[in-house]
């Protein structure tokens, strides 16, 4: 019994991985496209909802409200690709744990703002509340996608698995 | 026979290690190239933004000293007004305070700056915040900013439509008493527009997160009814 049971999920579980990861690849890309896509147009803007955080000097919030949606469709762009995966991955979960961590802290010092994930950010109109646990819920759950993608970066249909020409299982029979 | 297999096996061990020695080599060229990446697209978000923002810019007349804002009054106490001309609460808050204030100018106790700021711009196809400023500013040169702001409000349109036209502001400016010729050619010019740009990058440097936001003798007033103001304006007096 204890021995029948992990035999069957190790049968199951490097056939569905790949295909596990090709999605997580694709989620995780299709967010930062939608997130840098929708930031991009107002970079004025973008910089604004960096400074609402109050958490870094105006010239550099901008300087960073400038280049994040710039970054962000790169990652996009590299993710949809399957290039550099790991990488991608790694950088996708250090932006995550900024983000997240910067909504714990206007959450903790009592802002009312928009995280800005998504475009509009900055202050709430008044009688607007704000969603802070949603939000990094929601970040946690990208954040999830990021680390299989870590652990596990070989995905089917990727131009790092055509560079390098090698099966998606390789290490398992080392 | 078993010293060959041997060797048979030692080359294929070599001959793995040095396959898995070029896949971590070009692992690692590949990672570098991303960063490379990475770091080209936040130069380029950087310098798109550099060549958007423009350092000069001419204040209408009537401006405070330092370019942010439209002056009105001169009483010994000094209100801040950050508004944006598509923001519903900014009109709320004209429509409940505006007589307040204007009375108080009247009286002599305060000196207004306004600052109409373009915040919501993505909230309009047209970028309605920042021609509305701008036409503002258009609207202080020929000495009405208030008549005009005001009627801005009154015909505010709403949030996520294309705005009002430039044709509809210069409509309103002549309404108001402005020289259609000399305003419309201001408005279509947009020759305020880098001075609506400086106001904005001000207010935001600022920590001016949202609009309305009303500062009154450097005390934000978190929620300025008509009676909140007096009693900001009375305290900052005495």
């Amino acid at each position: 019994m204890t021995v029948t049971t992990p035999r069957i999920r190790a049968a199951g579980w490097p056939a569905v991985r790949p295909w596990l990861g090709v999605a997580a690849r694709l989620g995780l890309a299709a967010v930062w496209l939608l997130a840098g896509a929708s930031k991009v147009d107002d970079l004025a803007a973008s910089g604004r909802a960096v400074n609402a955080y109050q958490l870094l000097p105006y010239d550099v919030s901008t300087v960073v409200g400038a280049a994040l949606p710039f970054v962000e469709l790169a990652l996009g762009v590299l993710l949809l690709l399957g290039l550099a995966t790991r990488l991608s991955a790694g950088v996708s979960a250090a932006l995550l744990v900024v983000f997240i961590a910067g909504i714990a802290s206007a959450w903790a010092r009592g802002l009312a703002i928009d995280c800005g994930c998504f475009g509009s950010g900055g202050q709430l109109a008044e009688g607007q509340a704000p969603s802070y646990l949603p939000e990094i819920l929601r970040d946690l759950g990208f954040l999830v996608l990021a680390a299989f993608l870590l652990i596990w970066p070989r995905t089917p249909v990727s131009v790092d698995g055509w560079l390098t020409g090698e099966p998606v299982v390789e290490d398992e029979d080392e | 026979m078993s010293s060959r297999k041997g060797q048979k096996g030692a080359a294929q061990v070599v001959r793995q290690q040095l396959a898995r020695e070029r896949r971590r080599r070009r692992t690692i060229w590949v990672s570098a190239a991303a960063v490379v990446v990475l770091v080209i697209a936040g130069l380029i978000g950087w310098s798109v933004w550099s060549s958007q923002r423009s350092d000069d810019f001419t204040p209408p007349t009537g401006s405070a000293e330092n370019g942010t804002g439209v002056v009105a009054g001169s009483g010994p106490v000094t209100v801040d007004i950050y508004e944006d001309f598509l923001c519903p609460v900014c009109k709320q808050f004209d429509q409940t305070s505006g007589a307040t204030i204007d009375q108080l100018i009247s009286e002599g106790k305060i000196r207004v700056v306004y600052h109409p700021v373009a915040y919501l711009n993505r909230f309009s196809s047209t970028e309605y915040s920042t021609r509305s400023s701008a036409a503002s500013g258009c609207a202080a040169e020929g000495g009405k900013f208030r008549e005009y702001a005001k009627a801005l409000f009154e015909q505010q349109p709403p949030e996520g439509s294309a705005g009002l036209t430039d044709d509809q502001l210069i409509d309103i400016g002549a309404g108001v008493g402005l020289d259609r010729d000399g305003f419309g050619n201001c408005v279509r010019e947009g020759t305020f527009k880098p001075w609506t740009e400086h106001v904005t990058e001000e207010a935001s440097r600022n920590n001016i997160t949202g609009t309305p936001t009303v500062i009154i003798d450097g005390e934000q007033v978190s929620n300025p009814s008509p009676e909140a103001i007096r009693a900001a304006v009375a305290a900052a007096g005495k």
